[in-house]
C-alpha cells in the first residue's frame, strides 16, 4: 500500500514537473476596448539581481515590448513598448510601478505577481494597428523585457568564448543578451472573448 | 520606439541647449545645412555621458553606425534609447558634414532638471542615518562626509543619492560602491547605506593566448588544434589536443598536452607556468625528401615530448619577462632506440598595451623578443641559439581595422627541426606553401604583413623570406583577401613574384579559446 502511494506520488510529481513549465509560460490575448491585451501569468521578470536591487530599496527600470507577428521569426506587424520604473516599499513590503512617460501612470501596494501583471498590461496593442490580422488572419504574439538598470557584464574577451558564446557566435546571433522573450501563437482575434494559446 | 520614449519638446530645455553649446562648441558656429539622408557615417560618438555606462547592446548599436548610410529615423531611435536608459538625461542628435562628403554623428547628452515626481516609493520616508562602510575614514573627504550627513533628517531624494554615489565612484576609484536602503528604527524612517568594497587590482601578467582552430589549407590539407581554458582570473589549466597540426612550424603532428598557469605568486608581478606536451610526428614527404640534401640539419624524429617550466615577472602591466627551460626528448624512428635531447634555456621579454584615444579609436601594440639556447650544460645533445623578435600594431575604429605585423629571427648551431623557421601557412605569407618553398624550414627569417579589414572583409599584403645562412635569400610577396564572420574565415592568398600564379585557399574556424570558469 505504501509502495503504491509512493509510486502514485512520484508519478504525480513527475507529471507536475512536466506540466509546470508549459503552464508557467502560458500567454493569452483578449480585446479590451480598442486594444489587444496580453496576459502572461508566468512571464516573470522580477527575480535575481533586479529583485535584490528592489529589496535594497532601489528602483529598477524595465523595458517591455509586445509585438504581433504573422508567424514566428517574421517581421513585426505592430508593437507597443513601455518603460516602467519599479520600486519596493520597505515598510509596506509591497511594489510600486510607474510608467516612464509624459503622462505617467502608476500603481502601488502590489504583490510581486500583481506588479508584473500590471506592467504587462501596459503594453496593450491598438487593434487598428493590426490590419488584416485584426480581422481574419492568425497571428503570433511576442512579449519581451529588458532590465535597464544593471551591472555591465564582465569583459570576457581575455578568456575567449564561453561555450554559449561560441554557439552564439557560430549562429551569428546578435540579440542583446539582456533581452528575454516569450512567443506564442497562433491566435485569432476573438470578438471580445479570451483566446488561449493553442 | 522614438515616439514612445521621446520626451516632450519642452523637456529639451535650455539645459540641453547649454550642453550643446558647451560640449560641442563647433556646433553653434556650424551654419552648414543638415546632412542629407544616405550620407555615409564615418563615426558616431556620445558626448556629455560616459558611453561605457550604457548597456552593451546600445553601445554596440551606436558604434555600428560607422560605415552605414545616415538615416534620421534610426538616429532618433537611438537617441530615444539613450533617454530610455538614462531618464535623467536628454539626448539630441547632431550631425556634422565632413569635407570629404561623409558625416560624423554626435549624440549629445545633457542632464535634465529633476522631474517633479520620483519613481522610488521609498522617497516618502525620512532618512535617519546615511553612512558609508568598507573604506577607511581617511580616504573620505570632509566635503563628501558633510554631503552625506546633509541627507539625514530629510525625505529620501533618490536623485541626490544617485549623485552622491557618482561622486563616491569618482573619488574612490579603487573601490566598488553599492547602495542600499534599510528600514530605520521607527516606522517611516530609513537608513541609506553606501558599501564600498576594495576592487581587486587587475593582474599584470597575461595568460598565454588561447588559439583553438580548425583549418583547411588547399595545399596542406586539414588540421586542428583545440585548447580549453579551465580556471579563474588567477590560475588555469589548459588541456590541449591537436590533429595534423602544421601551423607555425615545419612539423606536422598530432599532440596532447596540458598547461598550468598562475599569474599571481604572492604578488601580481610574479607568475609561473608549466607545460607538458607529447607530439606524434607525421613528416611531409617534401620534408623527408629534402633532409638528405641538408646533412647539417639534425635528423627527424618519430615523437617529441616537451616540458617547459617558466617563471614570469612583470615590470609594469604592459612589460614582462619570462624565463625557464624547455626540455625536449626526440625519439628516433625505429629501429633506432636512442633518443636525442634538445634542452634549452628560454627567456623572452614581452610588451602588450592597449589604449583608446579621444575619438574612440582603440590601439594595441604587442611586441616580444625571445631567446632559446640549447646547451651541453643542460645535457642537450643539440647546441644552438635561436632568436625571434615579433611586433604587431592594431588599430580599431568602428568597422575599420588595420593590423601591421613584423617578425625576424635567426638560429646558430644545430637546432632541431621544431625550432626552424617556416613561412607560408594560413597566417603567414598567405598564398605560398611552406613545404614547397622551404620544406625543411630555415635558420633565418624576416617577415612583415599589413592587413586592412572592414567589418568582415579583409585585404592583405605579406612579404617574407626564409633561408639558410649559407644560401641565397629570396623575398616572397603575396596578397589576397578574406571574409570573416565571427570565428569563421575564408582567405584567398595569391603569390605575386612567381611564374606559378596559383591562389591558395585557407578556411576554417579560429577561436580564441573556449572557457570553463570556476
Amino acid at each position: 500500500m505504501v509502495t503504491a502511494q509512493r509510486v502514485a506520488f512520484a508519478l504525480l510529481t513527475v507529471l507536475g514537473l512536466t506540466v509546470a513549465p508549459s503552464s508557467a509560460q502560458t500567454l493569452t490575448v483578449d480585446t479590451a476596448g480598442d486594444s489587444l491585451r496580453i496576459r502572461a501569468p508566468g512571464f516573470s521578470f522580477l527575480n535575481g539581481d533586479p529583485l535584490a536591487r528592489l529589496k535594497d530599496g532601489r528602483s529598477v527600470r524595465v523595458e517591455l515590448a509586445a509585438m504581433v507577428l504573422p508567424a514566428p521569426g517574421k517581421s513585426v506587424v505592430a508593437a507597443t513598448r513601455r518603460i516602467v520604473a519599479l520600486s519596493y516599499d520597505l515598510w509596506e513590503e509591497r511594489f510600486a510601478v510607474t510608467t516612464v512617460e509624459k503622462r505617467a501612470q502608476s500603481a502601488s501596494h502590489l504583490a510581486l505577481a500583481a506588479a508584473e501583471a500590471w506592467c504587462v498590461d501596459q503594453v496593450a496593442i491598438p487593434l487598428n494597428a493590426l490590419g488584416a490580422f485584426g480581422r481574419d488572419l492568425p497571428f503570433w504574439v511576442r512579449l519581451e523585457y529588458r532590465v535597464l538598470d544593471g551591472d555591465t557584464p564582465a569583459d570576457s574577451t581575455e578568456s575567449g568564448y564561453t561555450l554559449q558564446g561560441l554557439i552564439d557566435a557560430l549562429s551569428r546571433r546578435k540579440t542583446d543578451s539582456s533581452t528575454h522573450a516569450l512567443e506564442a501563437g497562433p491566435f485569432r482575434l476573438p470578438a471580445r472573448t479570451s483566446s488561449r494559446l493553442r | 520606439m522614438g515616439s514612445l520614449f521621446a520626451l516632450a519638446e519642452s523637456m529639451r530645455t535650455l539645459g540641453l541647449l547649454f550642453t550643446l553649446l558647451v560640449v560641442t562648441p563647433q556646433a553653434a558656429t556650424d551654419q552648414k545645412p543638415s546632412v542629407p539622408e544616405g550620407t555615409i557615417i564615418t563615426s558616431a560618438q556620445v558626448t556629455g555621458f560616459d558611453i561605457d555606462r550604457l548597456s552593451p547592446g546600445l553601445r554596440e548599436a551606436i558604434r555600428n553606425l560607422a560605415g552605414t548610410p545616415l538615416k534620421k529615423e534610426q538616429l532618433d531611435e537611438l537617441a530615444a534609447r539613450l533617454e530610455g536608459e538614462r531618464p535623467r538625461y536628454v539626448a539630441a542628435v547632431r550631425t556634422v558634414m565632413e569635407p570629404g562628403g561623409e558625416a560624423r554623428v554626435f549624440f549629445v547628452m545633457g542632464r535634465q532638471q529633476e522631474p517633479d515626481h520620483d519613481d522610488n516609493v521609498n522617497d516618502r520616508y525620512i532618512v535617519e542615518q546615511a553612512d558609508i562602510t568598507g573604506v577607511p575614514d581617511a580616504e573620505i573627504t570632509q566635503a563628501l562626509r558633510d554631503d552625506l550627513k546633509a541627507l539625514v533628517g530629510k525625505r529620501l531624494d533618490s536623485g541626490e543619492a544617485d549623485k552622491l554615489q557618482e561622486r563616491l565612484d569618482r573619488e574612490l576609484p579603487g573601490y566598488d560602491v553599492s547602495r542600499r536602503i534599510q528600514k530605520g528604527g521607527e516606522v517611516g524612517r530609513i537608513k541609506l547605506l553606501y558599501e564600498a568594497r576594495k576592487k581587486e587590482p587587475p593582474p599584470w601578467l597575461r595568460f598565454e593566448p588561447l588559439r583553438s582552430n580548425l583549418i583547411y589549407h588547399s595545399e596542406q590539407g586539414w588540421g586542428g588544434f583545440w585548447d580549453v581554458n579551465i580556471g579563474d582570473r588567477t590560475i588555469r589549466f589548459v588541456p590541449m589536443f591537436a590533429l595534423a597540426n602544421s601551423e607555425d612550424s615545419i612539423e606536422e603532428s598530432s599532440s596532447v598536452g596540458l598547461r598550468f598557469e598562475t599569474r599571481k605568486l604572492g604578488t601580481r608581478r610574479l607568475g609561473a607556468s608549466f607545460e607538458w606536451s607529447w607530439f606524434d610526428q607525421d613528416w611531409r614527404t617534401q620534408t623527408l625528401g629534402a633532409l638528405p640534401l641538408h646533412p647539417e640539419i639534425p635528423l627527424p624524429y618519430d615523437t617529441r615530448t616537451t616540458v617547459t617550466p617558466l617563471l614570469k615577472f612583470a615590470f609594469t602591466p604592459a612589460l614582462s619577462l619570462a624565463a625557464g627551460v624547455s626540455i625536449s626528448e626526440l625519439k628516433g624512428f625505429a629501429p633506432a632506440t636512442e633518443s636525442q635531447m634538445a634542452n634549452a634555456a628560454v627567456a623572452s621579454i614581452d610588451f602588450d598595451r592597449e589604449w583608446k584615444d579621444k575619438s574612440d579609436v582603440t590601439h594595441r601594440a604587442v611586441a616580444s623578443f625571445g631567446v632559446r639556447g640549447g646547451s651541453r650544460s643542460l645535457e642537450s645533445d643539440l647546441a644552438y641559439t635561436r632568436y625571434l623578435g615579433h611586433g604587431t600594431y592594431r588599430f580599431d575604429f568602428g568597422r575599420h581595422h588595420v593590423q601591421a605585423t613584423g617578425m625576424a629571427g635567426g638560429i646558430t648551431g644545430h637546432a632541431p627541426l621544431f625550432e626552424r623557421f617556416a613561412l607560408g601557412d594560413s597566417t603567414t605569407l598567405r598564398g605560398w606553401d611552406k613545404y614547397e618553398i622551404t620544406p625543411v624550414g630555415g635558420d633565418r627569417m624576416v617577415y612583415s604583413s599589413v592587413e586592412y579589414r572592414y567589418t568582415g572583409v579583409s585585404l592583405f599584403l605579406d612579404i617574407g623570406s626564409v633561408w639558410d645562412a649559407n644560401t641565397e635569400r629570396k623575398t616572397r610577396v603575396s596578397t589576397g583577401f578574406g571574409f570573416h564572420a565571427g570565428p569563421a574565415y575564408f582567405v584567398v592568398g595569391i603569390p605575386l613574384n612567381t611564374d606559378n600564379l596559383t591562389a591558395i585557399v585557407a578556411l576554417g574556424l579560429r577561436i580564441p579559446g573556449v572557457g570553463i570558469r570556476w
